[in-house]
């Protein structure tokens, strides 16, 4: 059931955006031909590789990094320098992203993934917070490196549509996580993650290279988030601290895989269009956000975040799986699974 | 088939190996052969070093001192993956299975990474994983979770895993212990089993009628030293192991 | 030489701050084995009970001190056990999670109530300070130090002579032993977390004197008591103390390195914990786990 529902979903976002806007206007279908639906289409589908990616380094592999957003930013500031520093046209910087946040992401990864649990987390944390500082403040010769508290200004894009392009770029860079994700579930490689994920000794004890894979996975990761970050810095262009390596990011990606399941291939993926688009209704941004009671608009986007922070702690508290149990039909949402997480994990 | 002839050139050598964990030489000045092909037994008191004799020799643990050599090449300070890939596989005596993969997977995983005879893709893996899986008993349980299985069942498991690995050695770490007297038979057939099929065992283990049922040799540690070594009935004989497993008042009493 | 001293005082000060915050939080982490990452909102929830206490009442805000720990105790009590405890068995990432959350919702109703003015406490003698001819040592930041070390030594004598400390530390060793022989593990829990928040509560209110709160101030000190705790090592008072006096040092130091010194004290603080976690994960004066 969950299939054919995500196929007719999939299919009408996918391909609606090509119908002309008077077509879909008349069709009664505003929503999707619409300038602010590319816009949150496209931020969706960014989450989605974002969640996607960390997935295989967080939930195949099980080392929860919680600094991946450094290398989004790491991404959008390689392509952003390349094209308003050294006048490369998009399409060659792109490529040059996923790259430098790879070769990053193996660099930092060495001494990093020695780490277990609690200490790894926080250390990559760490990493995240220092790369966004660092990027936005180095200096030479008394001038910013990468544009410094003013950012860095890229030139607009100059193509027919441009939304509908970076849409559709990004969707691209969605299935890419996506099959990314559906190969290494099926390789030696994935079960060589799932295997440090479970029992990190026996794994290497039965012959899995296991720092050499880790650090693939956390590689792997960084270059679909990289990526995720080139084409970031050009949709959108201007980036700086704040939009690059944006610090809620890190756990919204964390959240997302959660939130779907992870492990799987398609769990992210859905928990990071649920989540997005719940964080946008709530924002108020999206066309059909619904008025709040009794809040003023000054302080709706306050009340958002709360009511956001209490769903958050409700499901970490009742789903601890994932939605995609649901869906997948492996379980039904009822009051006895609800009882059962909960005594999994309480006191 | 008959029971493989050890041969005479050692596979494995440990000689004076040493582990100290803080000031405490946990494993001190072991020195010892096996022979390819035969079937070695460890025993000794609890805390007598068995172990983390056996972790030494996977890699798990770094040597303080003295050398581990494997058909005449030393191993000391290899990381565990290669010690893998060299052919010397192991099981933990707290089983360690892969809890979210399915019993077949568990098998097949070893026989996709492993010894440099192992190293099959996913297909080749699977069929490998069958054999494996029939030949310690548990074929019928091929496509349950691992968190279905008896506890003697996830012992099998682990063997299995090990066995897939295509190992020349296998060291097993207490495969018997919680198991009972029909279940240790079942084990002791499992072992033969895969004896037989040309891999040299070294196991660990408390249960004397294991030891003297398929050892050939045993070999007595305590406080991390050898104390004896020699074939089973003669061994378990010897004053000293019977000192240290029972103490100095009854040794004295089964002194003939 | 006057500079060098000035700033070991100032850094040795603005420890005492950290040694605050820490402690709370290392607690947490050694014994819950949770990383509170609503530390800072909590925090800043005792700051602005000393700013209410301060402005409405015009109690000396180091009198408000007592009140913030009660008050934080109680409030960090009920959240154990009342929210937390319930995936306190599931893996770290939920605690992670959960915490953020319960962040997220407390720094938000903070700014409902409160709005985002910069609010601060400013007794009559903030600013002053002993003087010994180019050195100077400021009240506020001394008094602060020196209530920060009580803190620490109040928090030890807690956890090593009185029951309940003791079940704390029964249960940090072994959990199940402890529960073998009697512990109440939801009560001791939360009573864990109490003690943290409370901790957490009177750094609130030294940090309200020192510079001026609004609800977001929280979050950097989040981060930083990280660093604290993984600089002194996790799982003693003693250590965590260290690793604040520690950190205010480096931080002073930092600060004052020609250029944009003062920019890169976020950068410096995490380049300096991951340092630490890859060469010596014990901290300064922890052991291995």
């Amino acid at each position: 059931m969950l299939l054919i529902l995500g196929v007719i979903v999939a299919g009408y976002a996918l391909l609606a955006p090509l119908t002309s806007l008077d077509a879909a206007q008349s069709a009664g279908a505003p929503l999707l031909a619409d300038r602010l639906w590319f816009h949150i289409a496209t931020f969706i589908a960014m989450f989605v590789v974002m969640a996607t990616a960390w997935n295989i380094i967080g939930g195949i592999t099980g080392y929860a990094a919680f600094g991946n957003v450094a290398f989004f930013g790491i991404g959008a500031y390689t392509t952003g320098m390349l094209i308003a520093k050294a006048k490369w046209p998009f399409l060659a910087a792109l490529p040059v992203a996923p790259v430098v946040s790879t070769a990053f992401a193996t660099l930092v990864g060495l001494p990093l993934l020695r780490l277990r649990g609690h200490y790894f987390a926080v250390a990559s944390l760490g990493v995240g917070v220092a790369v966004g500082e660092l990027v936005q403040n180095v200096e030479y010769g008394g001038q910013p490196v990468f544009g410094g508290a003013s950012g860095l200004f890229l030139p607009i894009y100059a193509v027919d549509n441009r939304g509908l392009f970076f849409f559709y770029l990004m969707v691209l860079a969605a299935a890419l996580s996506i099959a990314v994700t559906w190969w290494v579930l099926r390789s030696r490689f994935g079960y060589g993650l799932i295997a440090i994920r479970e029992n990190e000794e026996a794994a290497a004890v039965i012959g899995v290279n296991t720092t050499a894979y880790k650090v693939a996975a956390f590689a792997l990761a960084a270059a679909l988030t990289g990526l995720a970050g080139g084409i970031f810095s050009q949709w959108n262009v201007f980036i700086n601290q704040d939009n690059a390596f944006p610090i809620e990011y890190n756990v919204q990606m964390i959240l997302m895989a959660l939130l779907g399941g992870t492990g799987t291939v398609f769990g992210p993926a859905a928990g990071a269009v649920l989540l997005q688009l719940l964080i946008q209704f709530l924002g108020g941004s999206l066309p059909v956000s619904a008025e709040i009671p009794f809040v003023s608009d000054t302080a709706r986007p306050i009340v958002a975040q709360v009511i956001l922070g209490v769903l958050l702690v409700t499901v970490v508290i009742f789903v601890p799986r994932g939605v995609i149990d649901f869906f997948g039909g492996r379980t039904r949402l009822s009051m006895s699974y609800l009882r059962r997480s909960l005594r999994e994990t309480s006191l | 088939m008959s029971d493989p002839v050890p041969s005479t050139q050692p596979q494995l050598e440990l000689r004076q190996v040493t582990k100290r964990f803080g000031g405490v030489a946990a494993v001190d000045g072991v020195t010892f052969e096996v022979a390819k092909g035969d079937i070695v037994g460890i025993i000794g008191p609890n805390g007598a070093g068995k172990t983390t004799l056996l972790n030494c020799i996977s890699g798990l643990h770094r040597l303080n001192g003295g050398d581990i050599r494997w058909q005449g090449a030393s191993i000391s300070g290899m990381a565990p993956h290669r010690i893998a890939k060299l052919g010397i596989g192991r099981t933990f005596q707290i089983v360690r299975p892969f809890g979210s993969m399915s019993v077949r997977e568990n098998a097949a995983i070893g026989a996709l990474f492993g010894s440099a005879d192992a190293r099959r893709r996913p297909k080749e893996a699977f069929e490998i994983a069958d054999e494996v899986l029939a030949l310690v008993g548990l074929a019928a349980k091929a496509g349950h979770p691992v968190s279905a299985l008896t506890i003697p069942d996830r012992k099998r498991l682990e063997v299995a895993r090990a066995v897939a690995t295509r190992p020349h050695l296998l060291l097993l770490d207490e495969v018997m212990a919680g198991l009972n007297n029909v279940e240790i038979d079942e084990a002791l057939e499992m072992v033969r089993a895969v004896h037989a099929t040309g891999v040299t065992v070294l196991l660990i283990e408390h249960v004397m009628r294991v030891i003297i049922g398929i050892c050939r040799r045993a070999i007595v540690l305590d406080f991390g030293q050898v104390l004896a070594q020699g074939e089973p009935d003669v061994v378990l004989r010897d004053e000293r192991v019977i000192q240290a497993y029972l103490g100095e008042r009854y040794a004295k009493r089964l002194k003939p | 030489m006057g500079d060098f001293v000035q700033l070991v005082i100032l850094g040795l000060l603005a420890g005492g701050v950290y040694v605050a915050v820490g402690i709370g939080f290392g607690l947490v982490w050694g014994v819950l084995n949770i990383v509170n990452l609503a530390h800072g909102a909590l925090v800043i929830i005792g700051g602005y009970l000393t700013w209410q206490l301060f402005t409405t009442l015009h109690l000396d805000p180091f009198l408000t001190l007592p009140v913030d720990a009660v008050a934080l105790f109680v409030f960090g009590y009920a959240l154990q056990r009342g929210v937390i405890n319930r995936i306190i068995r599931a893996p770290l990432l939920f605690t992670f999670l959960l915490t953020f959350g319960l962040n997220l919702i407390a720094v938000n109703v903070l700014l409902l109530i409160f709005g985002s003015d910069f609010r601060s406490v400013t007794p009559s003698y903030s600013g002053q300070g002993f003087e010994f001819g180019t050195v100077v040592i400021p009240y506020v930041p001394l008094i602060s130090l020196g209530v920060a070390i009580a803190l620490s030594a109040a928090l030890a004598f807690v956890l090593n002579r009185t029951r309940i400390g003791l079940a704390i530390n029964a249960i940090a060793a072994d959990r199940d032993a402890a529960q073998l022989v009697g512990i109440d593990l939801r009560h001791a829990y939360a009573v864990t977390y109490g003690l943290g928040a409370a901790c957490a509560g009177v750094a609130g209110g030294l940090i309200a004197m020192i510079q001026a709160i609004t609800p977001t101030a929280g979050e950097p000190y989040t981060l930083q008591a990280f660093v604290v705790v993984i600089l002194g090592g996790l799982g003693r008072v003693s250590a965590t103390v260290v690793g604040g006096l520690a950190f205010g040092l480096v931080e002073a130091f930092g600060q004052s390195i020609p250029g944009s010194g003062s920019v890169f004290a976020n950068a410096i603080a995490f380049g300096l914990m991951v340092v630490v976690l890859v060469t010596r994960p014990q901290g300064l004066m922890g052991r291995l786990r």
